[in-house]
């Protein structure tokens, strides 16, 4: 596709950038500088006519949009075109278009997810210096449940812009002021003649006009989309069982990979026994040692490939891991707790002392959580092809083009290959839960593909492989204190846990150069033990970083995941050690935090807080502020006399902000809940031989309609801008689940998964408490 | 050779007898909405009707297919792109989210509709274990009853 550069975006490779910098720091804020429209000058490509980098229309009114975040289940590309669509004032329907663009544009950056802060709170020349660097990469990911946070302003501009530019070819073309016109339904009309344009038949002449510079975006009273539901756009597709998968990939001449990795992290090959027995099966192309650390095999199909890797018989080198259990592992979380050399994240007042000798009374308690996977359901897969020009192209359900990027650049730079430039192609994904911003499979396709140059190599692994070669969440352990003051409350706050770190972890093996930094102090490991909102007047929050040989990496919702099961665990325990109710415990917490107060009484009311249960029955309630927004859950379980525990009901309250697709966010908050509840009860990894013994979901079990929870949620007006949907559902739910279980029956249980898991039959399964199970 | 009906089309299929029918499908058909996600009968994204009957085509050999009527979700709609009830009622409630298991579960839907065409929520649940990561299962239980509540149904 042919672009020309905006004079802007020319702007941050040249002289100018640092005249620009000043600029902004003038200005006081650098907001609307980071919001700005770079990206092509309008233009028209074949029959379309781009208006900017978000929006571009066909004569036949179809408009087509780009959205720049990945499409993973969440609706993100449904709430992208309506705040597209509610400002270029066209109506919800079969005209749009949504597309991932294939161009990596400087606009389509998410600076704000490592930046941590919304774009219109970025402030000052550094901030802005370092959104710029992250735009110019650029940083495109889905992550961190910022796509909303992060492209809220910009769609509206894009639209409102757009509209701007066809308004000013009606004017031109009626011979009337823009000003006597006025938009509806897709056309320009002037009032005063009664005329109409549709937009279609304007869109052409609007590549002759210059986008505004900052376009006016309407007062939310004037919403006629934004906070209503529209129906997905990706839906119909989905139910006809469209290919819209990477999975689903198809090229002329394609080639299918499978691929046997090391059961060890950090061990290699060492031999491969039966390569000739296994090159001659029918139907093989290839077989390659890719990076030292996998066997792939190429083959004509995949089924082809994939039984002739089940026949590889591979000798991998020993490792100073080969010796890791889950012993082993918890031992180290256990060591790292009792040992003080902990980096301090923060601490306020005199922590100290309040844990000193004749101290007010204390509540101590310590909590773990296992290593999990992600179990995305479709498995990981990429497409790659190299051609002999050296250019590049690959398909994949990824939630970064950019990591797709490098890591094609990475795979064939082991063949030897330096691609003249690639395109990718963001596919839908099969789920995704920060598994898909990896570049792994990307980079072992990239290397098949340098080896059949000129065709298409689609590179898929097994379950087996997703289940026990992938990237895991971390374990993690906590040992939490409390001092109560009088009035039963914490008068301090110390907390303490111990886990790998993320950040270090995913950036060494993504970033194209460097070890990713320091592993100490990560801020993803204390995600939810500040509790900020609790009115602690002292507290402390310390974290210790445990290395691993297996890689960890981010997975729905991080540090949270854990940190409030501990947390909203042990609130609880100390509102029990005051002789107080959990609710009205919290309450007196929030006394300074009314927006969470808000959030909690609702889920209160929803529930029946207070109401008897039966015998066996019990109600536990958590709450968290995460990714700007505040969700508070109340669980409902039955335990029965065998020692069967069901998640009968999960109670939902939550403040995201302004939203945008009321009922996407429902199901985000559903999906959360019914992911964080199937962590809470069932899923573990385990470790023997420095290997994951879990392989596929047989052992590795998620719920199923019959053990599902149901779930009712409710969100609650607010008028401030958008938070995050698709990660806060999880994370108050297994601190929930636990509180529960005490009420139900006095036990206190401190460790994920909070059941065994028992298998009926061949597919179901039920929970039984410890100590339960036959 | 194999025959076999795909979604009322009589097809010859060159393939192993051994090879499971998803892959002939997926590789050989060229039908992509069976999905592959774990290929050992527990997931349920494979599903398909065999002669009627819910079952994981990853383990199901070309050979038990024989002669058989194979419908995929691409065979569940109507003539020119409509939607069966329960398709519709999958829109109405908005239930996929990524929607890779959805296949799987409008298959095993339309199988328990056939059989069972008001169920209860005991006799969804006694059905139907396939497994969506996403958690659309409210939505699920919900869709299937509006299907069954839709005119013409039941
Ligand atoms: S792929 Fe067949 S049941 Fe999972
Ligand atoms: S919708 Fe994603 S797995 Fe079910």
């Amino acid at each position: 596709m042919a672009r020309l550069l905006s004079r802007r975006a020319a702007l941050l490779g040249g002289a100018a950038l640092g005249g620009t910098v000043l600029a902004a720091a003038a200005a006081g804020t650098g907001y609307l500088a980071f919001v700005d429209m770079d990206g092509p000058d309008p233009h028209i490509d074949g029959d379309r006519a781009v208006l900017n980098a978000f929006v571009a229309l066909h004569e036949d009114g179809r408009v087509v949009i780009q959205a720049p975040r990945t499409e993973m289940g969440q609706g993100i590309h449904t709430g992208l075109a309506m705040l597209v669509a509610e400002e270029l004032d066209i109506p919800f329907d079969g005209r749009i278009r949504v597309e991932h663009p294939v161009e990596q544009l400087p606009v389509y950056a998410n600076a704000g997810a490592p930046l941590r802060t919304r774009p219109e709170a970025m402030r000052g020349p550094l901030m802005w210096a370092a959104s710029r660097a992250l735009s110019v990469l650029p940083l495109m990911n889905t992550a961190g449940s910022t796509s909303t946070m992060g492209l809220w302003v910009p769609m509206r501009r894009a639209g409102a812009a757009a509209r701007h530019m066809l308004v000013a070819a009606a004017a031109a073309r009626l011979g009337v002021p823009a000003g006597a016109l006025t938009t509806a339904e897709g056309f320009v009309r002037h009032p005063a003649t009664g005329r109409s344009i549709a937009y279609g038949a304007l869109a052409r002449d609007a590549t002759a006009f210059a986008p505004p510079p900052d376009p006016a975006l309407r007062p939310a009273s004037a919403w006629r989309l934004i906070g209503r539901s529209q129906p997905r756009l990706d839906l119909p597709a989905k139910v006809r069982g469209e290919p819209v998968f990477g999975a689903d990939v198809v090229l002329p001449g394609l080639l299918h990979a499978a691929i046997r990795q090391a059961p060890v992290f950090g061990a290699a090959v060492a031999r491969l026994r039966n390569a000739a027995a296994v090159r001659a099966r029918p139907g093989i192309l290839d077989l390659a040692v890719i990076d030292g650390r996998g066997v792939a095999v190429v083959a004509t199909s995949w089924w082809a490939a994939e039984t002739a890797a089940a026949q590889l018989d591979i000798a991998w080198t020993e490792t100073a891991a080969d010796r890791a259990s889950s012993a082993t592992l918890a031992a180290a979380l256990q060591a790292a707790l009792g040992d003080e050399r902990a980096h301090e994240h923060l601490r306020e007042g005199a922590v100290e002392a309040a844990f000193g000798p004749g101290a007010a009374p204390l509540v101590k308690a310590s909590y773990t959580v296992p290593f999990v996977a992600h179990a995305c359901m479709e498995p990981m897969n990429a497409t790659v092809l190299i051609r002999e020009d050296g250019t590049a192209e690959a398909w994949c359900s990824s939630q970064s083009p950019l990591t797709m990027r490098w890591g094609v650049n990475r795979g064939a730079g082991w063949a030897g290959v330096e691609p003249a430039s690639v395109a990718c192609h963001v596919t839908m994904t099969g789920g995704a839960f920060g598994r898909r911003g990896e570049l792994d499979v990307v980079a072992q396709a990239a290397f098949l593909a340098a080896r059949h140059r000129g065709r298409p190599v689609k590179l898929m692994w097994s379950r087996e492989e997703d289940i026990g070669r992938g990237v895991f969440r971390s374990h993690a352990a906590a040992r939490l204190r409390a001092a109560l003051g009088p009035d039963g409350l914490p008068a301090a706050y110390d907390a303490l846990v111990a886990a790998q770190a993320v950040q270090q972890s995913a950036a060494s093996r993504t970033l194209p150069f460097g070890q990713g930094g320091s592993p100490v102090g990560d801020r993803f490991t204390v995600e939810g033990l500040e509790k900020a909102y609790y009115a602690f007047p002292a507290r402390r929050v310390r974290s210790r970083h445990v290395p691993s040989h297996l890689p960890v990496g981010v997975w729905r919702s991080n540090g949270y995941s854990f940190n409030t099961f501990f947390t909203e665990s042990f609130i609880d325990e100390c509102a029990l050690a005051a002789g107080q109710d959990p609710l009205a415990y919290r309450r007196a917490l929030l006394r300074a935090s009314p927006r969470h107060r808000a959030v909690l009484d609702r889920v209160a009311a929803m529930a029946g807080w207070g109401r008897p249960m039966a015998p066996g029955r019990g109600r536990g309630i958590a709450l968290e502020a995460a990714y700007e927004s505040v969700v508070a859950q109340v669980a409902e379980v039955t335990v029965a006399a065998d020692g069967e525990v069901r998640v009968d009901h999960v109670f939902c309250a939550a403040d995201v902000g302004t939203v945008v697709n009321p009922d996407a966010v429902a199901a985000q908050m559903e999906g959360g809940i019914l992911f964080g509840a199937t962590t809470a009860m069932m899923s573990a990894l385990t470790l023997d031989a420095g290997a994951v013994v879990e392989s596929n979901f047989h052992d590795f079990p998620l719920q199923r309609l019959a053990n599902a929870p149901g779930v009712t949620v409710e969100i609650l007006p607010s008028g401030l801008p958008p938070g995050g949907a698709g990660e806060p559902g999880v994370v108050p739910v297994a601190a929930a689940i636990a509180n529960a279980i005490h009420a139900a029956t006095g036990r206190r249980l401190r460790a994920l998964p909070l059941a065994v898991t028992e298998t009926i039959g061949t597919r179901r399964t039920r929970s039984l408490l410890p100590g339960h199970a036959a | 050779m194999i025959s076999l009906i795909v979604n009322g089309r009589p097809v010859r299929v060159d393939a192993a007898p051994d090879k499971p029918l998803l892959w002939v499908l997926r590789e050989e058909l060229g039908l992509l909405g069976p999905k592959y996600g774990c290929g050992v009968a527990q997931c349920g994204a494979c599903r398909v009707l065999l002669d009627g009957q819910s079952v994981p085509s990853c383990v199901t050999p070309l050979a038990e297919a024989a002669g058989a009527a194979v419908v995929t979700v691409e065979g569940l709609g109507g003539p020119e792109d409509g939607l069966s009830a329960l398709q519709q009622a999958w829109i109405d409630e908005q239930v996929p989210q990524c929607g890779f298991c959805q296949p799987g579960f409008l298959i095993a839907a339309t199988a328990l509709l056939a059989r069972t065409p008001r169920p209860t929520d005991a006799e969804i649940d006694a059905f139907i274990d396939n497994v969506c990561r996403c958690g659309t299962y409210p939505r699920i239980r919900r869709a299937i009853h509006r299907a069954a509540a839709a005119p013409g149904q039941g």
